[in-house]
């Protein structure tokens, strides 16, 4: 029997076909993949069967029948559940309270938290997923948020689950254990929709998998009959090399060092609790690590967001402890940054003038106060064509470019600053497979013209790709050094969670 | 869109380009005037409910607004309308600015009348007002340049104590975090009472007179040169046309403009990009609140030295708060704002003479803050604006079209 029947589904934005004519269904009992780069309508179409869209034409089947879905509560009542990439969890609420919010038993006026609990418990017992009931929700890890929010869906009644890019926040454990409650969710007969464009997960859950590029059916395969790198070539509609060359070049002088460094965060906790390193020129330096072990301190100290609470930080033999930005960006500091909205591009600029700031001030694009936009402009034009930043007008502003293209442009205009350190913070994060391969390029590029290179990621394959030596990072501390021919992905990922680390000889 | 086209040709007209800009919006003009005229139509409304005549309220308002040429009295209208138009165009320039920046700058206010105060101050003050008093009568038919020269100082210190002023709002907020709004309103009442209650009832007050009367005059080198005779119009308008003119400069032509907007753009995310891009975040916030205050400082000089020649008794807020509306009505940007300036200048103008015709002076007020209103609700009439458009878009293109094109 079809759980989800889509018919002809198009959808038009002004200007863009995001979804064209798209047909397939899903079995009962089906994990159904949905690949494809960013901005090929994977997520448009989701929120199209979820009812957040409307479709511009076409028709939705739910268990063989025609139905129209409006809103988000016409897809609840269809038994249809959504786990969103962002949860839509209140912290300060207990795993319970989360997950009867909207529907919450009641006594009269009163809110019965006791029988929430009852049934919080039975249901987590009945589809065994263990989570503590009376909990609160900040404080659990992602992983087990994500089950509370799949919690929420299941108690809605969903039959069918879509899993938006499920996998993105959790740690390679933490995926496992997904993978495991979607088998068993699958053998109690949900149906399940998983988004994603990480190939290898796909071809380890999947049963079908669909896929789609530039708003358009690609071809469904099935899992038996695929692999990796034909779906690669059907995403992007070409050959990708997935595999990273090699590049060896003679390592120079050091190019930034620290020594013991401590660092607080926000909240006034220390975060790096003594971390002692060096970059030298021509190498590429990896930083491993699950998200929230000190990363984001280290690199907000490295760019002089915040200084140092002790220890030495110097760039070419310069005391860096306490300046500023400017001086580090002076000193020839790079910095590659994976929140491009927040931190790498001012949105609501055009493409020119994102493209030259941080070098806007002096020749060549400025004399005096005055700006000379018509140099910026020559600039903007000569890298959009370098880096292939598309649709390629250069009075398009950053927002309205793809991911891809809006990476493309961090890299053209921290590449073309002066500089001789790079730090690439996760420079591939939610970019699709031709444009991590071109992230790729331009950091072995970086590393043959001998520039020194940190590279901090989540994705293993990406350290042990690129890197030439490899620092693990677990709790603000290194907790171990190797390099890529030395080590796997189980025994670094052993290392990034703290297994086999005495914490009493540590600290 | 022809819009568009028009809009660039337009703006060519008076050397205004696209450098540094976004492509233009359309929609940026369109949501002023659609929302101006749902305020007209209220107006109307409101007006017919209480029993009047509403095309008869009109014809006086819009009649004897200056705006519309002829008549016996027009000269004196429409020299009535830019005078009072050079004024909150000036505070709208200010809050417009500092906008720009991402920042709200309530504090127009007080800072107009500091800049009315200081000019007061320097157009009277024996040291300087002697010098430019000799100068003018030995300079005999040069004697202008004595008068440039002085009203030129006491617009300047003026701005400059305006500048200082809103700038203690920026330093405030830059050091210690403290909110700008909240800082430049309490500074608002500061200025106000400390003029109002000490100044131009104690140490400003000629010894002779009564406490009710206000400043000492401002000698007659001061005064701004009036321009169209026997009308009181004078160059405070061709001045604030000037300063539009170079808060457009700034803000798209030059390094600071560029940094300030990156800030303004990003400033309820933390502006970490412009911080990570290694701009100084806090100087330019600080100088920006100084820009922001000297224009509406520029304001208060043109009360002083154009209209009253004194710090008047009689001062009543209001200059700054109409900057507020101003800024909305013209899209932060400074064409716009001279364009909300013109308008919100015309309505006050012909609101007197629809007094006369027993129409209250208030439903001008009301025809005012309707359109604030409107411009306040701008998300929703950008939205129903692209809806239509998109509706026609769809109707013009059928999907297969677009297919074919794609």
């Amino acid at each position: 029997m079809k759980a989800l029947e889509v018919r002809n589904i198009s959808k038009m934005f002004p200007g863009n076909l995001a979804n064209d004519n798209i047909s397939f269904s899903v079995e009962r009992g089906e994990i159904f993949a949905i690949v494809g780069e960013n901005g090929a309508g994977k997520s448009t179409l989701m929120n199209i069967i979820y009812g957040i869209y409307t479709a511009s034409g076409g028709d939705l089947l739910v268990n063989e029948k025609e139905v129209k879905i409006r809103s988000v509560e016409d897809a609840i009542k269809l038994r249809m559940g959504m786990v969103h990439q962002e949860f839509m969890l209140i912290p300060r609420f207990t795993v319970t309270q989360n997950i009867v919010i909207g529907d919450e038993p009641h006594k009269g006026i009163f809110f019965d938290y006791g029988r929430a609990v009852r049934e919080v418990r039975e249901l987590s017992e009945r589809v065994s997923l263990t989570v503590n009931a009376s909990a609160l929700v900040g404080d659990l890890p992602v992983g087990v948020q994500q089950r509370v929010e799949i919690l929420k869906v299941l108690r809605r009644g969903a039959e069918i689950l879509i899993f938006d890019e499920p996998t993105a926040v959790l740690t390679p454990e933490e995926t496992v254990d997904l993978f495991v409650t979607m088998r068993k969710l699958q053998a109690e007969g949900k149906t399940i929709l998983f988004i994603s464009h990480k190939l290898k997960e796909v071809m380890e859950i999947a049963n079908r998998i669909a896929v789609l590029r530039r708003g358009k059916l690609q071809g469904i395969v099935n899992k038996k009959d695929t692999n990796e790198e034909e779906l690669a070539r059907m995403m992007v509609g070409r050959n990708v090399v997935l595999e990273i060359p090699k590049v060896d070049v003679e390592v120079g002088a050091v190019a930034f060092a620290c020594h013991d460094l401590h660092v607080r965060n926000k909240r006034g906790y220390e975060a790096v609790k003594g971390m002692t390193f060096d970059v030298h020129g021509g190498e590429i330096v990896g930083i491993a690590g699950v998200q929230g072990n000190g990363q984001d301190e280290l690199v907000n100290a490295m760019i002089g967001f915040s200084h140092p609470v002790s220890g030495s930080m110097e760039l070419n033999g310069k005391n860096m402890r306490m300046v500023t930005t400017a001086q580090l960006r002076k000193e020839g500091m790079s910095y590659i940054t994976e929140d491009r909205a927040r931190r790498g591009l001012v949105m609501p600029y055009t493409v020119r003038e994102n493209s030259v700031m941080g070098q806007h001030l002096g020749k060549p694009f400025s004399k005096g106060i005055r700006m000379d936009y018509d140099k910026v402009g020559e600039f903007a034009e000569g890298k959009v064509k370098e880096y292939d930043i598309r649709p390629g007008d250069v009075y398009d502003t950053a927002g309205s470019l793809s991911g891809g293209n809006q990476q493309k442009l961090i890299l053209a205009r921290e590449l073309s600053l002066p500089h001789n350190f790079l730090i690439a913070s996760q420079p591939t994060r939610g970019l699709d497979v031709g444009a991590t391969e071109f992230v790729y390029r331009k950091l072995l590029e970086e590393k043959k013209a001998g520039k020194a290179i940190l590279l901090i990621s989540l994705e293993l394959s990406e350290i042990l790709g690129l890197s030439d030596r490899i620092l693990v990072m677990f709790e603000g501390r290194i907790v171990g050094e190797t390099t890529p021919d030395k080590a796997t992905e189980e025994a670094l990922g052993l290392l990034m969670l703290g297994v086999g680390i005495d914490k009493k000889v540590q600290s | 869109m022809s819009e568009s086209n028009f809009t660039t040709k337009f703006l060519k007209v008076f050397g205004i380009d696209n450098q540094g800009h976004n492509r233009r919006d359309p929609l940026n003009v369109w949501v002023p005037l659609i929302s101006i005229s749902l305020a007209l139509v209220v107006g109307m409304i409101v007006i017919a409910a209480s029993g009047r005549n509403p095309f008869r309220a009109y014809a006086l308002l819009f009649g004897d607004s200056g705006l519309i040429p002829g008549g016996s009295a027009w000269r004196r209208e429409f020299a009535e309308l830019l005078i009072k138009s050079a004024m909150y165009i000036a505070t709208g320039l200010s809050v417009a600015l500092a906008f720009k920046g991402g920042l709200f700058n309530i504090g127009a206010e007080g800072q107009f009348w500091v800049g009315a105060i200081v000019a007061t101050f320097f157009g009277y003050w024996a040291p300087v007002a002697h010098t430019f008093g000799t100068m003018y009568a030995a300079l005999g038919s040069f004697g202008w340049i004595a008068q440039l020269l002085h009203g030129a100082i006491c617009i300047i210190m003026g701005m400059l104590a305006g500048g200082a002023w809103a700038a203690v709002a920026g330093f405030l907020y830059v050091k210690r975090g403290v909110n700008i709004v909240i800082g430049t309103i309490m500074l608002n009442w500061i200025a106000w009472f400390l003029i109002t209650s000490w100044l131009v009832t104690g140490p400003m007050t000629p010894p002779s007179q009564t406490f009710t009367s206000g400043s000492f005059y401002v000698t007659d080198t001061a005064k701004l040169l009036r321009i169209m005779m026997p009308t009181r119009l004078n160059t405070s308008i061709l001045l604030v046309l000037l300063a539009a003119y170079a808060t457009w400069f700034l803000l798209y032509k030059t390094t600071i403009g560029y940094e300030i907007r990156a800030i303004g753009y990003t400033a309820n995310i933390g502006m970490e990009t412009p911080r990570a891009q290694g701009i100084n975040v806090s100087r330019r916030i600080l100088q920006l609140m100084f820009f922001s205050g000297s224009l509406a400082a520029l304001g208060g000089s043109f009360f002083i030295l154009g209209l009253t020649y004194q710090f008047p008794n009689t001062a009543t807020m209001g200059y700054g708060w109409t900057g507020i509306g101003i800024a909305l009505i013209g899209q932060s940007e400074p064409l716009g704002v001279v364009l909300a300036g013109l308008f919100i200048g015309a309505l006050r103008t012909g609101a007197t003479s629809m007094q006369v015709a027993n129409i209250p002076k208030t439903f001008s007020n009301i025809i005012e803050g309707v359109t604030v209103g409107f411009i306040a609700l701008q998300v929703a009439v950008r939205y129903y604006l692209v809806k239509i458009i998109q509706h026609r878009h769809s109707r013009a293109n059928p999907p297969a079209d677009q297919e074919a094109a794609a």
